[in-house]
C-alpha cells in the first residue's frame, strides 16, 4: 500500500464520507445507551479506513448510523453530521435516504450465510437493486447482473444467476453479496466483519477480491473488524473504538509501529505470536463498559494498566500525540506525550470544557 | 428428480397409509361394541331372526374373511350399502347429498381463518408491541382458548335469542329471515348459488355462525403463528441487506418478508383442515347441520359398519391428498425443499 503517496495527498483531497460528533443512543425504558459517543472521522475516495475494536465497541452501530438503518428505540442525537459527497445525510428525509442506501453507498454484512434472502434467486436479488436504483429490467437486467456474478469472480456466472442462496458456499454467498452490492457502482462500501463468518483461505480471496474491485472502482471503503490481521491487511487509514468513542487513529503502518493509546497497545500486544518468548498470551482484563451515561472521565480507565488518578475526572479527547506527529491522534491524558502530565491534562480539560460550550 | 416424478412418488408412497389406515379402522369398528343386527331388529328381536340378518350381512364369516372382503372393496372404491341409517341407499348416493353442506361449512370456517387469522397476524408482527398488536395478540390466545362445542352452544343460544341480549339485534331477522340451527338451503344444482345472491346470501348467513366456531381455534392459531413468523423474519440478516439496499417498505413486506412468513404457516393451514374433519362432527350435531360429520355420527351410534368404514376411507383419503398438497406448496414456497431427499 502506498501509504506515503496517500498521506500527502490525503489532506488536499475533499473527503467523500465526513463524520463529525456522531452520537448515537439507545433510549431503552431502564438507561439510555450511547452506543456511539462523539466519534468523527473522514474517508476519502480510493481509500479504505478500517475500524476496529471489541465486541460491543459501537463500530456497527456506527456503520448503521451511516446508512441510515438505525432502529428505534435507536436515535441519531442532534449536533451529529454525516456528510457525504458535499450533503448532509442526517437531515434526509426516509425516502431520500433510500436513494443513497445501495446507490451510493453500499454495505456488505457480516453473515454471508444469512444475509441472501433464501427463497429467491441471487439473481433476483440483484437485479432487484438495479431496478431500483437504475431502472433496469427484464434481460438487461440479467445480463447486467451476470457480468457483475463474473467480475466478483464466480465461474459460470450465466448458470450460477438463476440459483438460489443455498446452493451457494459461503465464499460464494459473500461474493454474491459483494456483488449485490456493487449492483448500482457505489462510491462508498461499508464492510461489517464481511470475514468474520468465513475459513482463513476464503477471508484471504475475499480481502484480494475487495482491493481488486477498489482499485478498479475508485472505491471508498469503511472496513469494520475485531482482527488486527485483517486490519493491517487492508486498511489505509485506522480507527480504533473502545466504548462508542474513537481512541486512536493514524494510518495504518504508523499505528502498527507507534501505538500510543494503551487500549491500542493492548490490542496489538494481545494478537497471537506478537510476544513468541512469552509463555502466555497477554490479554486485556475486563469488559467493555456499557457506556450509559455521558463520558466525565476515561472509559478505558477501569481496564487501563496505565491510569492515574486524573483519568477518573478528565475526559480524553483526541489530539496529535506529539508535536511532529503528523495526523496520529490519541484520546488518552498522556498525550500529547511531549508536554508534562499536568499540562497535558490541562490540554484535555480546556478542550472538553470548549466542547461543551459550542454544545450548548 | 422432477417436481413431477416426485409427486407420483409420493403417491405411490401414500398407498401403504391407506392400506394401513383401513385397517385400524376395521379393527377399531369390529373391536368395538357396534351391534349392526339389534340396531336393525330393535331390542326384542328373536334369535333366528337375529341370524338370519347376521348371515344376509356376512358377520357370522370368520374376521379375515370380512377384512379381505372389506379391503377389496374400499379398494376398488366399491363403497357399499348403508345397513342401518337409511338402509339400501348406496354409500355414494350418501355422501352426494350429505357432503356438499359439509363442504360449504368446511370452506367458509378455513377462508375465515385464512382472510382474518393470517393478515391479523401479520399486522400484529409489523407493528409489535404496540396497542393494537395487543388488541390482536390477546384477542388471538382467547379466540384460540375457547373449545368449539363450548362457543357452538354458546354462540348458538345467543344469537337464537339476540333480541334480548344484544339490544334489540335481532340475528334471526337480520339480512334474511334465517333460524340459527339447521342445515343451510343449498340449491339443488349447486351452481344456483352463484346465479341468485339471494340464495348465496341466505346460505352463506345459515352458515355463518357454525363456520366461525369451526373456524375460531384455526384463526387464533394462524394469527399467533402468523405473527410470531413474521418477528422472526423481519429481524434476520436478508431483511437488513435488502433495507440496506434501498427497498422500499412496502416491497419489503410484501416481497421479501410475507414469502418467508408463509414457509412456517403452510403446516398450520393444511393441519387445520384435519381438524376440520374432526371438528365438524361436533359442530354439524350442535347446528343440527345434517352434512358428513353428521351422517357420521349417526352411522356410528347405529352400528352402520359399511358407512362408517367407508366415511373413515374417503378420510383417510382427504388427509394424504392434503398431505401431498401441502408438499407441492412447499416446493413452490421454498426453493429449499428438495425432491430427492437428502443434499
Amino acid at each position: 500500500m502506498a501509504q506515503t503517496e496517500r498521506t500527502e495527498t490525503r489532506s488536499e483531497q475533499e473527503p467523500l464520507l465526513s463524520v463529525e460528533n456522531l452520537q448515537t443512543a439507545f433510549f431503552t425504558d431502564k438507561e439510555v445507551i450511547r452506543a456511539v459517543d462523539g466519534i468523527s472521522f473522514d474517508i476519502r475516495r480510493g481509500e479504505t479506513v478500517g475500524i476496529v475494536g471489541e465486541s460491543g465497541s459501537g463500530k456497527s452501530v456506527t456503520a448503521r448510523s451511516i446508512m441510515g438503518l438505525v432502529d428505534t428505540p435507536g436515535r441519531i442525537l442532534d449536533g451529529s453530521s454525516i456528510r457525504f459527497d458535499g450533503e448532509e445525510l442526517t437531515d434526509k428525509t426516509e425516502k431520500e435516504y433510500r436513494n443513497i442506501r445501495g446507490g451510493d453507498i453500499a454495505m456488505v454484512f457480516q453473515d454471508p450465510l444469512t444475509s441472501l434472502n433464501p427463497v429467491y434467486s441471487v439473481g433476483n436479488q440483484i437485479k432487484e437493486a438495479l431496478r431500483l436504483h437504475q431502472g433496469m429490467k427484464g434481460a438487461q437486467a440479467t445480463e447486467e447482473a451476470i457480468d457483475l456474478l463474473e467480475a466478483v469472480g464466480i465461474p459460470d456466472a450465466s448458470r450460477r444467476v438463476k440459483e438460489y442462496p443455498h446452493e451457494f458456499s459461503g465464499g460464494m454467498r459473500q461474493r454474491a453479496v459483494i456483488a449485490m452490492a456493487l449492483a448500482c457502482d457505489p462510491e462508498l462500501l461499508i464492510c461489517d466483519e464481511p470475514t468474520t463468518a468465513l475459513d482463513v483461505t476464503i477471508q484471504a480471496q475475499i480481502l484480494e477480491l475487495l482491493d481488486d474491485l477498489q482499485e478498479k472502482r475508485d472505491l471508498a471503503i469503511m472496513f469494520i473488524t475485531h482482527d488486527m490481521g485483517v486490519i493491517a491487511e487492508t486498511s489505509d487509514r485506522v480507527n480504533v473504538m473502545y466504548a462508542g468513542e474513537v481512541v486512536e487513529s493514524a494510518p495504518v503502518e504508523e499505528l502498527f509501529a507507534n501505538p500510543r493509546h494503551p487500549y491500542t497497545q493492548g490490542l496489538l500486544k494481545s494478537i497471537p505470536g506478537n510476544q513468541p518468548d512469552a509463555d502466555r498470551l497477554e490479554t486485556i482484563e475486563g469488559d467493555v463498559p456499557t457506556p450509559n451515561e455521558p463520558a466525565t472521565y476515561c472509559r478505558f480507565e477501569p481496564r487501563c494498566p496505565k491510569a492515574f488518578d486524573d483519568c477518573t475526572r478528565v475526559h480524553p479527547e483526541g489530539v496529535e500525540v506529539n508535536a511532529d506527529a503528523d495526523d496520529h491522534t490519541a484520546a488518552c491524558l498522556l498525550y500529547p506525550e511531549d508536554e508534562s502530565r499536568e499540562e497535558a491534562v490541562a490540554v484535555h480539560d480546556r478542550r472538553g470544557n470548549d466542547e461543551e460550550v459550542t454544545n450548548e | 428428480m422432477s417436481r413431477w416424478r416426485y409427486f407420483a412418488k409420493r403417491v405411490l408412497l401414500s398407498i401403504p397409509v391407506l392400506v394401513f389406515g383401513a385397517s385400524i379402522t376395521f379393527l377399531v369398528i369390529r373391536a368395538g361394541p357396534l351391534d349392526p343386527v339389534s340396531a336393525i331388529l330393535g331390542p326384542q328381536g328373536d334369535p333366528q331372526a337375529y341370524e338370519a340378518i347376521e348371515r344376509r350381512l356376512g358377520l357370522n364369516q370368520p374376521l379375515w374373511q370380512q377384512y379381505i372382503d372389506y379391503m377389496v372393496r374400499l379398494f376398488t372404491f366399491d363403497l357399499g350399502q348403508s345397513w342401518v341409517v337409511q338402509p339400501n341407499t348406496s354409500v355414494y348416493e350418501l355422501v352426494l347429498s350429505y357432503a356438499p353442506r359439509t363442504i360449504w361449512l368446511g370452506f367458509w370456517s378455513v377462508l375465515i381463518a385464512i382472510f382474518i387469522g393470517i393478515p391479523l397476524g401479520f399486522y400484529a408482527g409489523l407493528n409489535p408491541n404496540t396497542f393494537s398488536d395487543y388488541v390482536a395478540s390477546f384477542g388471538g390466545i382467547v379466540w384460540r382458548a375457547m373449545p368449539n362445542f363450548w362457543l357452538a352452544v354458546i354462540l348458538m343460544s345467543v344469537l337464537s335469542q339476540s333480541e334480548k341480549i344484544l339490544f334489540g339485534f335481532d340475528w334471526e331477522a337480520w339480512l334474511v329471515p334465517t333460524i340459527v340451527t339447521g342445515p343451510p338451503p343449498l340449491p339443488d344444482p349447486i351452481w344456483g348459488l352463484f346465479t341468485n345472491p339471494d340464495q348465496f346470501l341466505r346460505a352463506l348467513k345459515k352458515i355463518a355462525p357454525a363456520a366461525i366456531v369451526l373456524g375460531s381455534a384455526s384463526m387464533g392459531n394462524e394469527m399467533r403463528i402468523g405473527r410470531t413468523a413474521v418477528l422472526e423474519t423481519i429481524n434476520s440478516n436478508y431483511i437488513e441487506t435488502a433495507k440496506a439496499k434501498g427497498v422500499p417498505p412496502r416491497s419489503l413486506v410484501w416481497k421479501h418478508i410475507f414469502r418467508n412468513a408463509l414457509i412456517p404457516l403452510v403446516p398450520i393451514i393444511t393441519g387445520e383442515a384435519f381438524l376440520l374433519i374432526g371438528g365438524s362432527v361436533l359442530v354439524e350435531t350442535v347446528f343440527d347441520i345434517s352434512g358428513i360429520g353428521f351422517l357420521f355420527f349417526q352411522g356410528i351410534t347405529n352400528g352402520d359398519m359399511p358407512l362408517v368404514g367407508s366415511l373413515m376411507f374417503i378420510f383417510i383419503l382427504l388427509v394424504v391428498v392434503i398431505n401431498i398438497v401441502q408438499d407441492l406448496l412447499y416446493t413452490i414456497i421454498d426453493p429449499r425443499v428438495g425432491y430427492d431427499g437428502g443434499n
